[in-house]
């Protein structure tokens, strides 16, 4: 598939991709960047399709699946029958996870809810950063998906479906777009963890499956080096290694004009990168010329891993021009101690992504910025009581939300119905979220595809899928 | 057949993308025609008369444009048009043989407006105007439909005549030099002879050649080049490193790993399987037998240990035991999972795509799909269900246990010891023993007085009763040996393999793949439908399934040898006759020489499946010889080489990366098989694990050093290492990893731990190895590792290091101290560490360069 041949046309015919023309000033400026020169991290496939606001992601991913019932769904009819059976209308021949073959009891909201902002958005009482941003978040409350278990799940999500070796969405988007930076990746992960017995999560997530692997996720670490053997060997100082580096160069290039082999001069420039990112990784990750103010306005303490200082992360990596950021908090698996570990996990995840919204907007960057918060599912209606009352994961209605420039500010879509267990107005399917966040970066799903199998492939597959128009700004 | 004619004029012809005309040799006038699909080019290289072949030129227009709406699939076919059949096609019409004027198709793929144009605008696909010339001639010509060439039993033809005789070494060179003549163009060159040998080593064990065995070499092949070439093929299929070296392209394909893959994606007990697949390459089995004792080793008659390790096949594939799982939906997942594997694997087939409806563009049905799933339905997935447990590793019965050759001895004596010890009364004395223990153990625990006592009696009895079955010291010696006995069976292996059960699971066809849904028809083994049958009385099994592929006759033998043909062809050239490894399907591409990949599927069978047989015909072959060098011309030309008009330059897989550097700094240790490793990797790497949470335990002995095919494969969190350099999950079967180059990539070879340690013992070897002054350094150096001296440019700049090396060194002898101290190697005292921490960064150098990664 990819092989080096393959590199070197695409980057010489990927304007022809999907019939683009360009003119010769831009075709020379896409040539440069396209890696003739060695900044190998732009597209290769011709997007944008057409104009958008938003050019980059920050998805907050609450890996565990949040309780939309605790969350933005709020369903007095089901407090009405807390602790009585729930209807079997609702629940007769539908999959179910762990509560397989028990009795299945209503469980009504644990914490109250109340309408904040112009928008009156329902929000719940563990959330009170959030209640601040009810008219910035447009929030969908009728998503569903197709797995009911934590890892399939999120590999539907990441990735349009759960078989493995497919691209994740981080993947496919700077696989259209390209990087903005040339010192660092263009999908970057970081993950934090806090709340119930964390699951576990696969770098299956952040593949880039049939795509380059350039394109792949590199995760960020908390501790140790950053990404992986970004620092020198022990002994070999940052003169050392520029020396080193700039003999392989030299040898490298001494070799091709022997051999004249494209693949040479891609690699001199890899090495190039290569030894820039050993600065800028941890120049980016060093926080201390944050002011106090804006850690505390995250809650964050440099080098402690947390989300907060995740989502501080995520906004110096944006600034810098990675394309799409995703953070994982991993503790949103409620199955019981749903009073508890909500507090928990709110407490970890509230306000800093309150402050990230926050800081995106004072920094004018929010307006071309695409936030997205959201777990892989949600959670039963019905009680489950693993230590506590909690509630098993539910992927028939669950919500998710959205913001930034490019998506209506503070709007409610769709609903669940009256007991919170089926989306029923607006269903938005996962393929629809997909298409919605492609669009709003500027590319259209029906084009985007990549032939893998003799497959076009998509991110949002072979169904079909709808862009909500509802939610564009 | 009709006969394309260019006029050599481009013009009507003029594809929307690229065309170049190019005069390669002064009087034959080409025109290249590059039809440019989204990343995987079909290229289509036509030379000045070239007959239209309806598999390679039509019918990847006709399967990609129009097949979706007008194809195999009646759920999205529109306007009741199929134009994947000549009926269909021509019935209503939509092409009329001989009158591409009268034809619907021309006139709709040609009509302007948007409402009436074939494939619609909402389809974003577009026939070019040179494929609409294609189409017109293909039309005018009688619209000959051919049935797809993957399901064409393989034709033998004869090598084509040629005109230099002298070029050829087999009859492979004909099938190639054919195609280049009658294009006008010549092979390339034989490559050097050392560069020709490190590409015999790598593609053939995986290793660069000794010192000596370059030195022998390059003297037999000053004599002669074809024997000296044989000579060191035959030596190199008879290393046990040709075994390793191969089985990584067949643990890729297979997906073998160490872990389940899922979810906690816990350690699985399966290394005996991989050391099967090492043995049996090794041992060159049959290709036929191969795939039977894999698919149904279990259903031979008396079954070798062997052949039932290798049923753990069957057991490759991810499994879970999430919390909350649902054993029915996790059973569709399986079942979906082996037959997208072994399509993938033997049929080079997307069978999988016919998981919840029929197959878009090629004659699998839904029910096909289900059918072959039901082969596997006897596969016990239960067990683990139930019984599997967050353990490391976890428990996934069945499961044997294996020991190796010192083990299996050790335990051969120790019975034979025990044996004769026990005269005959064996069932008595274990029996008696096991009561012993028994009693031992409740008296400890019993605190009630009385029946202490009764215990106690008990226990006298039974001990006085073994007393007498083994009197004197030899109740002692049976105790001992006991123990040791034990103590052998606890250091074997696991490993998984597959039981049949009486009663196979039933199987439906899920609607749209639905697991919910329980209105599907059963159905029972059977092969797809359009194939030959498998004719049997009762239920077919896995061992038809494995007959049938491997069957020239009645079954798909040929098609499987195709399949596998391609792919020896893609290891020792670096592309596939078909650039599809695993999709030989009507959206795969066609072979570029499909007469040349037929005769080597022919070959392949007719050799009894032999493997050896097979790379030894490539690697000897004449076109395997040629120089890599690429000419700027033969680039634009042919840039997938899909002529072969040159040899294939590409970076050295993942495992052989750090083999190479092992092996040239002399740390490699080379013995086969066993438990998977664990070298060093970055602190914290598994902490995205639960169910359990888990530490990255290193080895600290010898084993860190042995070849990377070994290192636990840890599907989602593989070795940092084997992921920057494109090995792949073995989530899915991969039959052609990526080729990336990336930072990520070159930071690893940089600053990796098990690099910087080799480095510094390459560094140790060089000071040890050669004279004192730098040039001799240099060239010992060059030559353990490119097999080379370096020319004088080379060595200026290497000295240019050594000078900026030796001075920070000196200035800084604690970071000198530092970076030689990396690894578990001890740094030999007797070398001075400033003068060792600058050869140190020669070495880095020299293992960091494109020359020593890339296969020429």
């Amino acid at each position: 598939m990819f092989d080096q041949s393959a590199n070197y046309i695409n980057r010489r015919t990927f304007l022809a991709k999907g019939g683009f023309s360009l003119g010769a000033a831009a075709l020379a400026s896409q040539l440069a960047k396209a890696g003739i020169t060695g900044k190998s991290n732009t597209s290769l496939y011709g997007a944008p399709h057409h104009a958008a606001k938003a050019k980059r992601v920050i998805y907050l991913c609450m890996a565990g699946g949040p309780s939309h019932l605790e969350t933005f769904d709020y369903k007095p009819e089901l407090d009405k029958i807390s602790g009585k059976p729930f209807p079997d209308s609702f629940t007769k021949g539908q999959p179910i996870a762990q509560l397989q073959g028990k009795a299945l009891m209503a469980q009504g909201h644990l914490g109250g809810f109340k309408k904040y902002g112009k928008s009156g958005q329902w929000i719940s009482d563990y959330l009170p950063y959030h209640q601040k941003m009810a008219d910035d978040i447009s929030v969908i409350r009728s998503m569903v998906t197709e797995q009911i278990n934590h890892d399939p799940a999120h590999t539907f999500m990441n990735t349009g479906t759960a078989i493995s070796g497919r691209p994740s969405m981080g993947s496919w988007v700077n696989y259209g777009l390209g990087s903005e930076s040339q010192d660092l990746p263009g999908f970057v992960v970081l993950t934090s963890v806090g709340g119930r017995n964390p699951q576990p999560i696969a770098s299956r997530q952040w593949s880039s499956g049939f795509l380059p692997s350039r394109f792949q996720g590199v995760e960020f670490n908390s501790s140790g080096d950053p990404v992986h053997y970004v620092s020198n060997p022990a002994g070999v100082s940052r003169g050392h290694q520029d020396e080193l580096i700039r003999t392989i160069q030299n040898l490298d290039s001494k070799r091709n004009d022997l051999v004249d082999n494209p693949e040479i001069s891609a690699r001199i420039s890899a090495y190039e990168m290569a030894f820039r990112m050993q600065t800028s990784v941890p120049e980016l990750t060093d926080l201390a010329g944050e002011s106090q103010k804006t850690l505390d306005m995250y809650g964050a303490t440099p080098g402690d891993g947390s989300y907060a200082s995740n989502c501080l992360l995520a906004r110096r990596m944006i600034e810098k021009g990675v394309r799409f950021v995703q953070l994982y908090h991993r503790g949103w698996d409620h199955h019981g101690g749903l009073d508890k570990y909500m507090k928990i996990c709110a407490g970890h995840t509230d306000q800093p992504t309150w402050a990230l919204l926050t800081d995106l907007k004072q920094r004018g960057l929010l307006e071309d910025t695409l936030v997205i918060w959201g777990g892989e599912f949600g959670r039963t209606p019905m009680f489950q009581g693993k230590g506590g009352a909690g509630r098993d994961h539910h992927i028939k209605g669950f919500s998710m939300w959205m913001a930034g420039g490019c998506v209506k500010a503070g709007l409610s879509h769709g609903a669940t119905d009256e007991l919170g267990y089926n989306a029923v107005e607006d269903i938005v399917h996962v393929r629809d979220f997909h298409a919605t966040m492609l669009h709003l970066l500027g590319i259209d799903h029906h084009r985007f595809s990549e032939k893998f199998q003799g497959l076009d492939m998509r991110l949002t597959g072979v169904e079909p899928a709808k862009v909500i128009k509802q939610l564009l700004a | 057949m009709s006969v394309r004619r260019i006029t050599g004029e481009a013009g009507q012809f003029f594809d929307s993308y690229f065309t170049w005309k190019r005069t390669i040799v002064p009087g034959v006038s080409i025109v290249i025609m590059l039809r440019i699909v989204p990343l995987l080019a079909v290229v289509t290289v036509l030379s000045a008369e070239e007959e239209i072949d309806f598999n390679r030129d039509i019918r990847p227009i006709l399967s990609d444009k129009c097949f979706h709406c007008h194809g195999p699939d009646p759920e999205t076919r529109e306007e009741d048009l199929r134009l994947d059949t000549f009926e269909g096609a021509t019935e209503g019409g939509a092409i009329k043989p001989g009158k591409p004027e009268k034809s619907e198709l021309m006139a709709r793929i040609l009509d302007t407006d948007p409402d009436e144009v074939m494939p619609p605008p909402k389809s974003h696909k577009k026939i070019s105007k040179a494929e609409a010339e294609l189409l017109r001639e293909w039309i005018a010509e009688g619209a000959e439909y051919e049935d797809p060439w993957t399901y064409q039993h393989p034709v033998k033809s004869p090598a084509p005549a040629i005109k230099n005789a002298q070029w050829p070494s087999n009859w492979i060179d004909h099938f190639i030099l054919a195609r280049l003549e009658n294009k006008g163009l010549t092979p390339s060159p034989d490559a050097d002879p050392v560069t020709l040998l490190r590409r015999l080593h790598f593609d053939l064990v995986g290793l660069p050649p000794t010192q000596e065995r370059v030195k022998s070499f390059t003297e037999a092949a000053s004599n002669n080049l074809q024997t000296a070439v044989e000579t060191e093929v035959d030596f190199l299929l008879a290393s046990p490193h040709y075994g390793e070296r191969l089985a990584i392209y067949w643990l890729d394909l297979v997906r073998y790993a160490d872990t389940v893959g899922y979810h906690g994606d816990q350690p699985h007990n399966i290394s005996p399987y991989r050391d099967y697949v090492i043995n049996s390459l090794n041992r060159n089995i049959a290709f036929d037998q191969f795939t039977r004792e894999q698919l149904a080793g279990d259903l031979l008659p008396n079954p070798s240990q062997n052949q039932i390790i290798a049923t753990g096949y069957n057991r490759l594939l991810q499994t879970t035991h999430e919390g909350g799982l649902q054993a029915a939906e996790y059973r569709a997942i399986y079942q979906a999972d082996r037959v997208r594997n072994a399509s993938a694997v033997w049929m080079g087939a997307t069978v999988g795509c016919a998981q919840c409806h029929d197959h878009k563009y090629d004659p699998y049905s839904a029910k096909d799909n289900y059918q072959l799933a039901a082969f596997f339905a006897d596969i016990d997935d239960e067990s683990h269900f139930k019984t599997g447990t967050n353990s490391l590793p976890t428990k996934r019965p069945p499961e044997i246990l294996i020991l190796d050759k010192d083990g299996k001895e050790r335990l051969q004596t120790l019975d034979e010891q025990l044996t004769v010890l026990a005269g005959g009364k064996e069932k008595q004395i274990t029996e008696l023993s096991k009561q012993e223990s028994t009693l031992a153990a409740q008296l400890k625990k019993e605190k009630d007085a009385k029946k202490k006592e009764d215990l106690q009696t008990h226990l006298t009895a039974t001990r006085t009763k073994l007393g007498e079955l083994l009197p004197g010291d030899s109740l002692t010696q049976w105790k001992q040996l006991t123990a040791d006995r034990k103590k052998v069976k606890t250091g074997g292996r696991l490993t998984m393999i597959t039981k049949a059960l009486a009663t196979p699971r039933m199987v439906r066809v899920l609607p749209r793949g639905n697991w919910l849904d329980e209105t599907g028809e059963i159905v029972e083994p059977a092969v797809p439908h359009f194939l030959p049958q498998i004719e049997k009385e009762g239920r077919a099994n896995r061992m038809d399934l494995a007959n049938w592929l491997t069957d020239v006759e009645k079954g798909t033998g040929g098609l499987t040898a195709r399949v596998m043909a391609n792919r020896f062809f893609y290891l020792y050239f670096g592309t596939g006759i078909s650039r599809s490894l695993s999709d030989f399907g009507g959206q795969g591409q066609p072979p570029s020489n499909p007469e040349l990949l037929d005769r080597l599927a022919v070959e392949f069978y007719e050799s009894d499946w032999d493997i050896k047989h097979m790379v030894r015909l490539l690697t000897t072959s004449r076109s395997y010889r040629q120089s890599s060098l690429t000419p700027p011309e033969l680039r634009e030309l042919d840039p997938y080489n899909q002529l072969v008009a040159r040899q294939s330059r590409f970076r050295l897989p993942a495992e052989i990366i750090r083999d190479n550097a092992l092996a040239v700094s002399g740390l490699l240790e080379t013995a086969t098989g066993g438990a998977s490793v664990k070298p060093a990797q970055p602190e914290g790497y598994y902490r995205h694990f639960n169910f359990p949470t888990r530490k990255y335990k290193q080895d600290t002995d010898q084993r860190v050093y042995r070849r990377s095919l070994y290192i636990h494969w840890q599907r989602q969190f593989l070795h940092p290492m084997l992921k920057a350099f494109d090995a792949p999950s073995r989530e899915e079967c991969t039959a052609e990893r990526p080729r990336s180059n990336t930072p990520v990539a070159a930071m690893n070879l940089l600053n990796d731990p098990n690099f910087v340690e080799a480095a510094r013992v390459l560094a140790e070897r060089i000071l040890s190895g050669a004279d004192k002054d730098t040039g001799a350094r240099l060239d010992y150096a060059y030559n353990l590792v490119l097999s080379r001296n370096p020319t004088d440019a080379e060595s200026k700049t290497m000295a240019d290091l050594l000078d900026y090396a030796n001075k920070d060194f000196k200035q800084h002898p604690d970071a000198a101290k530092k970076l030689i101290s990396i690894g578990q190697t001890a740094t030999d005292p007797n070398l001075d560490p400033i003068e060792l921490a600058t050869w140190t960064s020669v070495s880095r150098a020299l293992l960091n360069l494109s020359e020593t990664t890339t296969r020429n």
